[in-house]
């Protein structure tokens, strides 16, 4: 059988190519091969003028205006053919020898060679050599008749030098075959084919061949009249051939005649196709192969068969029907012809007849038929042991690929353009439809597409072509690792090697195999170097660009634009970057992964290469790091993978929509997942870009970077260090507080941060915070493990409870290009987030807070009241109001107090150190008209150190005596008059809630002046938050502490007793004794702005609380007025009231003084906290004591 | 019962949903391969010859050697392909209407995701007693 046989190949006439002389270049020998070829077709109008009629010509309706003679050029030849005088077109009419002649200098050798090579030729009618690139020694030798030499020149005119000189052979070839038609009719040659038996010639068959000689004669002229492009000579031979053929029952020759008058139909008519020439030629067609199959006779069938030619017929009927609307047909045909392929003996015939078979199905778009029999073409190649047999089967099974879908990415760049697609819309979308997950892998016929990759594997071995070969053996393990036994994957493995042994260093593989790579995710800034927008228009320029929190998603957020755009991500110039990669080994063997950096093609960064060694069935998380060389964006497909010696891009899209598929259950395995890593979203790849250099803050805490420990309430300062690492100058920085427990930095050096500002690169400043340790409440705190052994388990404050710093810096915010758009040159702060770590232990606990009243009378002494030591300035605040000796707002609490109010604090120390609570008490000044401002610094009242021992509790006192108000105003119940008068109007609320949170107002001020401070050791101190233990203490009766009554009692000894003083050291003391007439005052001080008239009483009591002074047993007696006793004070004065008294009996006595009060005012009343308006005010002052020394 | 006969589904989307050697002859590896590449091959004839007849069952559309393939279309263009080298062409279409009813029971449920891969258990052991009764 032949290749590429059609209808017409009956016309064509066969000329071997063949080189001779000295070896040709193989670029130029294909050179002038295919100048030779250029001129399969000649017309015969252009061979009038090479053409000479030597005698009559047969052919006689030549068509000399329209006609051609083709041409067919087979380069090297081919072997003689044993049926060539059945179909002349099959024997090589004309030999064309090339010469390159540098090569071959002796011309004398070229003409030897020329006529060896023409000799297994010896159909040939022609000769021709063609010499190309003579010398000028070969131009000037004498003409040879049997080498046309090319003279050197342009192309143009060697074409037309080629094209002359192939006219010439045409032109003899035809003058030829005149005399080869003339010589079959003439002469009794004896036409023969291997189907004639040829040994015992029975006389029956020497008549019978006679008769048949005839008709044979016809057809072979009838071969000669198409050879020679007579198309209608030819036909009416054939017809004659036909006619004597079948009363001769020469049925092979019959059906060869009908075969050529069809090719003479063809010629004839050609480029026009009708459909009734197509029903004639598809009649006379069938009924060809119908003659040879008659013609096939079973006894010879072992030595020669007419299958080939019947299967060829149908070839050809297929070839010249091939269109899609006929299919149907064509595909009877081509299956009938592959049934046919068992009876071919020949293996060459075989191979031959499927290599037609999937050319026509291709023809016909059947690519997957095309490919069934690519595959069986190659499968015979795979038979024959030789390499070029192997490298033809690995190029047909290469050529299968595209229709079995394992195709290399090398021959088809274009393969993952719609993976790419799908893969961004996937992205985008985040939601893919199911089926459009399906079709994404369609056509995959896993187990045929091993096969074939097997194939080609095995075929690029033998061909020795280890690119192939590691190629093929990429794909089959990247694509089907699940479907190979381990051992079947090492010795993939060991393929993959030994091909890389072959290859060159540094060879590149478009196939990637191992590992399978996915992106993991992208290590976040971190939070020193967190790169904001900047906002030129805004002084704060770092708000409303970027999230402030350490949230990258926040649940408020708008959800529409977040989800659609992909994140950005800013690398800066010079500042190494790293991206996480998950690597997995699915396979049984160790894989070693030479290097893997990351594949950028915008050229703009520098990858830095990592080796990996990955354990069978791992995944591995690694790090790939890289640094941004310029400004601009950047895309990272992929990863440059080397290993099994070869070179190979990873991209991550694929991995990406393997993934999918597995997820869907249509790809066989997740790689990641049976290596144990885990399910992983999709991360897409954000759009990446680099900015220019900025700078670059690194800052430590002076003293240690670990955190520090402090009790609760315990201030401490800490130092920060900032040091501009970058290379540009920070020129704005700014400080804000984020993060819980903001309230706990009391201070921070603003200032300090502020001057040092532009901090060259290397610069370094240094600022202190001050932090006051928060309260731990149960919610951020956790008990601590470590002291579980211990009775009470302490609490320590959580992780992650410390308040952060963040420092907004940011270098020059101009560029040079100004000029152009302003928003974009402004280049990127940056953020700098300092958590202040502070780890918070539970210091003093409070346990509880009480107020308690004390009631210690005073006693009555000469100078009393006078000012109390301890408290000298408290005695100050009100020496304005009245001279120094008669404060009588003032008590000294040691000496006595009517009405005390007291604090008490319980504090229990948890804690295994020793604390010391110092309480001190701020006072300033009352805003009071009468106070003038004071210029001394703030007056703090301290009391004596407690000292609270490890694991017990103590009791701190604060006294609140000193928050009296001098005076009882009006502007206190303002308010509340008000609410009187409006009770019914709408304003009452609101007045209402005025006058609360005027109370809350003064607790608070009041609350604020307590200060408990603590120390402990030599460097902890502290201050406790008491505020709202106190503050719920002190709700009921603030009105008490705060507000003075509205008059003030005091009793005294009067100055006239000098004598008394005189007694000594213990009468000092006790002034008054018995039996003697004891001058005394009653002291009333009016608190108010207004004048107050009363009626004072006096009483003295004894140690049984009886009245002294009435009674039967009146033990004191009395001189002046002590009842009802009509008086009236004026504002903010003192009247003393004197009297005498008379002790009878020694002892303990009280005197009190009460005064009703008349004509109470509403401010009163309201102290008073009367009902009504018509009910009396008493107002009674403290009891005051009287010791009474002396006899009885 | 077939010496030799390789059932095949193939999805709308040219992916073999469902493999099965259904043959008495045990078969090497080899020729199971080749079955498959024929009926891969196949599915290019399917692909005209579906639109040309109203009819399912398309009876035997392609043959390789002596191996016929014989093809059954769904609605949904799903095909049921059966390699075999028996003639019996009632008994294969019994085969393919019993089958197709198994392959809806499939596609109703509603984890199924129509075009992936037919695991069921069940579903392959009634494929295989199918094929014992009719071919």
């Amino acid at each position: 059988m032949e290749p590429d046989v059609s209808m017409e190949t009956m016309s064509t006439i066969r000329i071997a190519v063949v080189a001779v002389g000295g070896a040709i270049p193989a670029g130029r020998l294909r050179e002038y091969a295919a100048a030779v070829g250029r001129h399969a077709r000649v017309e015969l109008s252009a061979l009038a003028s090479f053409y000479s009629e030597q005698q009559k010509s047969p052919f006689a309706h030549q068509p000399w205006d329209s006609g051609a003679l083709r041409l067919r050029f087979v380069l090297g030849g081919s072997p003689p053919s044993p049926w060539e005088d059945f179909q002349s077109h099959r024997k090589i009419l004309a030999v064309l020898a090339l010469c390159h002649c540098p090569a071959s200098p002796d011309l004398d050798i070229v003409a030897h060679h020329f006529a060896a090579a023409c000799r297994p030729y010896p159909h040939a009618l022609a000769r021709r050599c063609f010499a190309f690139f003579p010398s000028d020694a070969q131009l000037r030798e004498e003409k040879r008749d049997d080498i046309v030499l090319f003279p050197p020149s342009d192309v143009q005119k060697m074409e037309f030098h080629m094209l002359t000189m192939v006219q010439d052979l045409a032109a003899s070839l035809l003058m030829e075959f005149e005399k080869c038609v003339l010589r079959t009719e003439s002469a009794g040659t004896i036409l023969k084919t291997p189907l004639d038996s040829q040994s015992s010639l029975g006389s029956e068959e020497v008549i019978k061949a006679k008769k048949r000689r005839l008709g044979r004669a016809q057809k072979t002229i009838g071969d000669y009249c198409l050879l020679a492009g007579s198309p209608v000579d030819a036909n009416a031979h054939y017809s004659t051939a036909i006619e004597l053929a079948r009363l001769t029952g020469d049925v092979f020759w019959h059906a060869g005649a009908l075969e050529g008058s069809v090719c003479a139909l063809l010629v004839d008519r050609t480029g026009g196709r009708d459909p009734i020439l197509e029903e004639e030629v598809k009649y006379r067609y069938y009924t060809v192969i119908q003659l040879y199959r008659r013609a096939f006779i079973q006894d010879n069938a072992q030595r020669v068969s007419t299958v080939s030619f019947e299967l060829e017929a149908a070839l050809k009927l297929a070839r010249y029907l091939c269109r899609t609307e006929l299919a149907k047909e064509v595909v009877e045909l081509l299956m009938g012809a592959a049934d046919g392929a068992k009876s071919l003996v020949d293996a060459n015939d075989r191979l031959i007849l499927y290599v037609e078979i999937a050319r026509l199905f291709g023809t016909l778009g059947y690519q997957r038929k095309a490919a069934f029999f690519s595959r069986q073409v190659a499968q015979l190649y795979l038979q024959q042991d030789s390499a070029s047999a192997a490298i033809s089967a690995m190029q047909v099974l290469t050529m299968t690929t595209n229709a079995y879908h394992v195709q290399s990415r090398r021959t088809n760049p274009k393969l993952h353009a719609p993976a790419q697609e799908l893969g961004t819309s996937h992205g985008d979308g985040k939601k893919m439809q199911p089926q459009s997950v399906v079709s994404l892998f369609e056509s995959q016929w896993s187990s045929l597409q091993m096969v074939l990759l097997r194939e080609i594997l095995v075929s690029s071995v033998r061909a020795g072509d280890p690119l192939s070969a590691w190629s093929a053996a990429a794909r089959l393990l990247r694509s089907f690792y699940p479907l190979i036994t381990p051992a079947g994957q090492s010795g993939l493995a060991s393929s993959l090697a030994n091909s890389a042994d072959r290859l060159p260093v540094g060879t590149r593989c478009a196939d990637p195999a191992l590992p399978f790579i996915r992106l993991h995710s992208f290590p976040l800034h971190p939070s020193q170097m967190d790169i904001i927008k900047r906002n030129p228009l805004k002084k704060e320029w770092w708000t409303g660009s970027a999230p402030s929190g350490p949230f990258i998603y926040t649940p408020f957020s708008k959800g529409g634009t977040t989800d659609n755009s992909k994140e950005e991500i800013t690398w800066v110039v010079g500042e190494p970057v790293q991206v996480l990669v998950e690597l997995a080994n699915p396979c049984s063997f160790d894989l070693v992964v030479e290097s893997i950096y990351l594949s950028v093609h915008s050229g703009n960064f520098d990858a830095f290469p990592v080796s990996v060694n990955l354990p069978p069935n791992t995944a591995k998380v690694i790090l790939l790091s890289g640094i941004p060389t310029k400004v601009g964006p950047i895309s990272i497909p992929g990863c440059i993978v080397h290993c099994f010696g070869v070179i190979t891009e990873h991209l991550f899209r694929d991995v990406d929509n393997l993934l999918l598929g597995a997820a869907q259950g249509l790809v066989l395995s997740d790689p990641f997942r049976c290596c144990g890593s885990g399910k992983l979203k999709n991360v897409s790849f954000p759009n990446i870009s680099v900015v220019p250099p900025l700078p670059l803050l690194v800052s430590h805490v002076v003293g240690g970077n670990s955190s520090t420990i402090l009790y609760e309430g315990e201030i401490r300062d800490i130092r920060i260090c900032l040091t501009n690492a970058g290379t540009v100058p920070v020129e704005q920085a700014h400080i804000t507080l984020s993060g819980k427990n903001q309230d706990s930095v009391i201070s921070m050096a603003h200032d300090k941060l502020t001057s040092a500002l532009p901090l060259k690169p290397g610069g370094e400043v240094t600022f202190t915070v001050t932090l006051k340790a928060w309260q731990l409440s149960l919610a951020d705190s956790e008990v601590d493990a470590s002291r579980n052994s211990s009775s009470s388990a302490r609490r320590i404050s959580k992780e992650g409870s410390s308040p952060l710093l963040a420092i907004y810096y940011a270098g020059p915010s101009t560029n040079s290009d100004e000029s152009e758009n302003k928003e974009a040159s402004v280049p990127p702060g940056r953020r700098l987030v300092l958590p202040l770590n502070v780890c918070v232990l539970q210091g003093l606990r409070f346990v509880k807070a009480r107020l308690l009243s004390m009631e210690i009378p005073a006693h009555v002494s000469d100078s009393f009241p006078k000012p109390t030591n301890i408290n000298q300035s408290s005695t100050e605040e009100d020496d304005d109001v009245q001279d120094k000796d008669g404060s009588l707002v003032k008590i000294d609490p040691y000496k006595g107090c009517w009405g005390i109010r007291l604090l008490e604090l319980e504090l229990s120390n948890p804690t295994d150190v020793v604390f010391e609570v110092n309480v001190s008490v701020q006072l300033d000044n009352p805003t009071d008209e009468h106070t003038p401002v004071r210029d001394y610094e703030s007056a703090d009242i301290r009391y004596r150190k407690t000292r609270i021992d490890r694991e017990y509790s103590a009791r701190v006192l604060i006294p609140l005596e000193n928050f009296k108000l001098p005076v009882l105003d009006g502007s206190v119940f303002l308010k509340d008059s008000q609410t009187d008068e409006s009770a019914g109007n709408k304003a009452f609320s609101v007045t209402e809630r005025n006058a609360k949170a005027e109370l809350n107002a003064s607790i608070n001020n009041l609350i604020s002046k307590i200060k408990v401070q603590w120390q402990s050791g030599r460097n902890s101190s502290g201050e406790l938050n008491i505020k709202e233990a106190t503050q719920a203490a002190l709700q009921a009766s603030v009105m008490d502490i705060l507000l003075p009554d509205p008059l003030t009692f005091g009793f005294r000894i009067a100055n006239t007793s000098v004598e008394i003083g005189e007694l000594g050291d213990q009468s000092s003391k006790n002034p008054i004794a018995a039996h003697e007439m004891t001058q005394m005052e009653v002291l009333i001080r009016n608190n108010t702005k207004e004048t107050i008239e009363m009626s004072l009483n006096v009483t003295c009591k004894d140690v049984a609380g009886e009245n002294c002074f009435e009674g039967n047993s009146a033990t004191v007696l009395w001189a002046g007025v002590l009842g009802d006793i009509n008086l009236k004070v004026p504002p903010l004065e003192e009247v003393a009231h004197s009297f005498s008294l008379y002790f009878l009996v020694p002892g303990d006595y009280t005197l009190q003084a009460a005064a009703g009060i008349t004509n109470a005012t509403d401010v009163l009343r309201a102290r008073a906290r009367a009902d009504s308006a018509e009910e009396p005010i008493f107002c009674r002052g403290s009891p005051f004591h009287v010791r009474v020394t002396g006899t009885a | 019962m077939a010496s030799t006969a390789c059932f095949v589904i193939v999805s709308r989307n040219d992916i073999p949903i469902y493999e099965a050697e259904v043959g008495s002859v045990l078969k090497k590896e080899e020729a199971a391969h080749l079955h498959q590449f024929i009926l891969h091959a196949a599915l290019d004839i399917v692909q005209d010859l579906a639109w040309t007849t109203s009819a399912m069952f398309l009876k035997s559309v392609d043959r390789f050697n002596d191996l016929v393939v014989s093809v059954y279309v769904t609605a949904g263009h799903t095909r049921l392909m059966l390699l075999h080298d028996s003639r019996n062409e009632d008994g294969i279409k019994s085969f393919f209407q019993d089958v197709h009813e198994l392959y809806l029971k499939i596609l109703l449920n509603p984890l199924y995701l129509p075009g992936s891969r037919i695991t069921s258990s069940h579903f392959d052991t009634k494929v295989r007693a199918l094929a014992r009764k009719y071919l």
